[in-house]
């Protein structure tokens, strides 16, 4: 068997008694034989971490197309299942859910981030992460100082409930299937809205206060982060479904001045950006922001981010959002 | 055991692999998965399985279809053709290694009928299939019938669309995109005519199934995610053991009848 193709390399690192096995996407310009030849000093490289249990390869394979393209762009790219996960060695907890949320996988994913500096002379990473995976990056970016940036798609806030109750699943089921339950569903939203106005701005109790302390962290490093907000379920842009917390308001504010906050809502994209408009939207706006965040020398880099039209272009801001079809396969949709 | 990840080259693409290894094996495994989306989310439990086995002296060999997860290749331009000459040439390398051993070939919904028409052909001392649909598009149908009902819980009144009208815009020429994967016209076309050997739809019909042994299991609810089902996340951690031990006896045994034709075989 090969270990390597023209554009691919089988990447293996021993963390914490784990065996994890991944896959390096090499740079364009990257002519050496392996990833540890340590020529890589004058740029980060890109690291890709799982979305809760999902391979490395991600929804559609989304994250072996992002990570073709910012290899091509010049970035070393990295995916790596983290212990239990894919390939990798180990043993995941039951409870994947919670151990992510706890920051469960930060060790290993700043291990993997360190051997990646240390064996592979990179100058730092940048961290990549959706849903679950968005929440590993920021535990994990908040410890690793040589963390140069994160790539957050679809990150939440809060503590979900990971099954929710048959007879409110049933519910639900009901709301949707009948004539009745749209208008019903919006009564409920209202009601919760007003509770939610009722309470001012303090966070709702099932906010992840560890994590939302490590975001204050982040933004007062200035960490630039690109964050990819899909349109939720009865939503629109990056705002929340009516009656929920607007968590991304609230870290916008956590950012203030000093943070390097960006946030593109994608338009027609699903929770997982892996359906066509999604990928390539988010293919776009990374690889601009990576262009004009960790410029090549001596590498022509696509420094244009070409924005696709309903794709948010302006810093902080959304545009001409609209509800689009969710990914219900992530646990984590329809919160 | 050690497990190595590995690329085979095949016309253009690269197929990524992995082994189990295992210095003495008492027979040897090619796992043949799901299809597309449904790789993803048996992927624990696959794996598991492959592990399982291994340590119980069964060297066993996983792999992506061509176009799919970490194998190279444009998924449009796949064929059941060029996915059935991958199980022929990672058997073969699979046969071919030493110490000899009994290769039993086992596939898991589509990849059971790859798996299949691969044994019908003569690879392979042993055939276990777990749920088989009759016809790759079954396969493809179920998974399609999955995503839209995962789509549907989303979604009210007008906005919900049904399987059959997806269906109909595939056969009417557009490309589907299903969790992520874009489904051209001609798979789904093709996939009528990619069926399951008729002596192959049940145990009792294969005509040499006492020389060569077939075993089929379908699947439950309970085995979510390897069967419909469970949630995404979280039934792909729980415990498999229940369905693994009774089928590494079966494959044990099925290892062990091989030995046997093979020593009682006369010499020329």
């Amino acid at each position: 068997m090969l270990q390597n193709t023209d554009t691919r390399e089988l990447a293996i690192l021993d963390i914490f008694g784990h065996r994890l096995r991944g896959t390096y996407h090499r740079s364009s310009d990257d002519r050496s034989g392996s990833w540890m030849s340590g020529t890589g000093a004058d740029r980060p490289a890109v690291l890709f971490l799982n979305s809760l249990a999902l391979p490395r390869a991600a929804t559609g394979d989304s994250a072996v197309y992002w990570a073709d393209s910012f290899a091509r762009l010049g970035y070393p790219t990295f995916r790596f299942d983290l212990p239990g996960l894919g390939d990798s060695d180990g043993q995941t907890s039951t409870d994947v859910l919670d151990f992510i949320n706890r920051g469960g996988f930060a060790p290993a994913a700043v291990g993997i981030s360190r051997e990646l500096v240390e064996r592979g002379g990179y100058s730092g990473v940048v961290l990549v992460g959706h849903c679950a995976g968005a929440v590993t990056a920021s535990y994990a970016a908040a410890a690793f100082k040589k963390c140069k940036g994160m790539i957050l798609l679809d990150p939440y806030f809060h503590l979900p409930v990971a099954k929710r109750p048959e007879s409110r699943e049933k519910l639900s089921g009901w709301a949707r299937r009948s004539a009745l339950g749209r208008p019903l569903s919006n009564l409920v939203d209202r009601v919760k809205h007003l509770k939610l106005f009722l309470r001012g701005s303090a966070l709702p109790g099932n906010a992840n206060t560890r994590l939302l302390s490590k975001w204050n962290d982040l933004s007062n490093a200035g960490l630039p982060t690109l964050l990819f907000k899909a349109p939720g379920i009865k939503a629109t842009g990056s705002k929340p479904r009516v009656g929920e917390f607007d968590y991304l308001e609230y870290v916008r504010k956590l950012a203030g001045r000093k943070g390097d906050l960006v946030m593109k809502s994608i338009e027609g994209s699903d929770h997982s950006f892996a359906n066509r408009i999604g990928r390539e939207a988010v293919r776009q706006e990374a690889e601009g922001w990576l262009a004009s965040h960790f410029p090549l020398t001596g590498h022509e880099a696509h420094t244009k981010a070409i924005s696709l039209p309903g794709a948010g272009s302006k810093r902080n801001g959304a545009s001409r959002p609209r509800v689009a079809p969710p990914n219900p396969d992530c646990a984590l949709e329809g919160r | 055991m050690t497990e190595h990840a590995g690329y085979f080259e095949v016309p253009g693409a690269h197929l990524y692999a992995v082994l189990h290894e295992v210095e003495q094996p008492t027979a040897r495994v090619l796992l043949v998965g799901p299809f597309a989306s449904e790789r993803h989310n048996t992927y624990i439990p696959w794996v598991r399985w492959a592990r399982f086995l291994a340590e119980r002296n069964i060297e066993v060999l996983r792999y992506d279809y061509r176009g799919i997860g970490e194998s190279t290749g444009d998924l449009q331009e796949m064929t059941f053709e060029d996915w059935s000459q991958d199980v022929k040439l990672l058997s073969d390398w699979l046969a071919a290694r030493r110490p000899k051993a009994p290769l039993i070939l086992h596939g898991l919904a589509m990849g059971a009928v790859l798996a299949g028409r691969a044994f019908d052909e003569g690879i392979g001392d042993g055939l276990l299939m777990w749920s088989p649909p009759f016809s790759a598009n079954l396969a493809l149908r179920s998974t399609l019938m999955r995503w839209v009902g995962l789509e549907q819980i989303f979604k009210f009144g007008a906005d919900r669309r049904s399987t059959s009208d997806y269906i109909c815009a595939l056969e009417q020429g557009s490309t589907l995109e299903v969790d992520g994967y874009q489904w051209p016209t001609k798979l789904w076309q093709e996939s009528f005519g990619f069926a399951l050997p008729e002596s192959l739809l049940t145990e009792q019909s294969t005509p040499d199934a006492g020389e060569r042994p077939v075993k089929i299991t379908r699947l439950g609810k309970e085995a979510a995610p390897l069967a419909k089902g469970g949630s995404v996340g979280y039934d792909d951690l729980k415990d498999f053991t229940w369905l693994f031990k009774p089928h590494f006896e079966w494959i044990a045994e099925a290892a062990m009848k091989s030995n046997q034709r093979e020593q009682n075989a006369p010499e020329y």
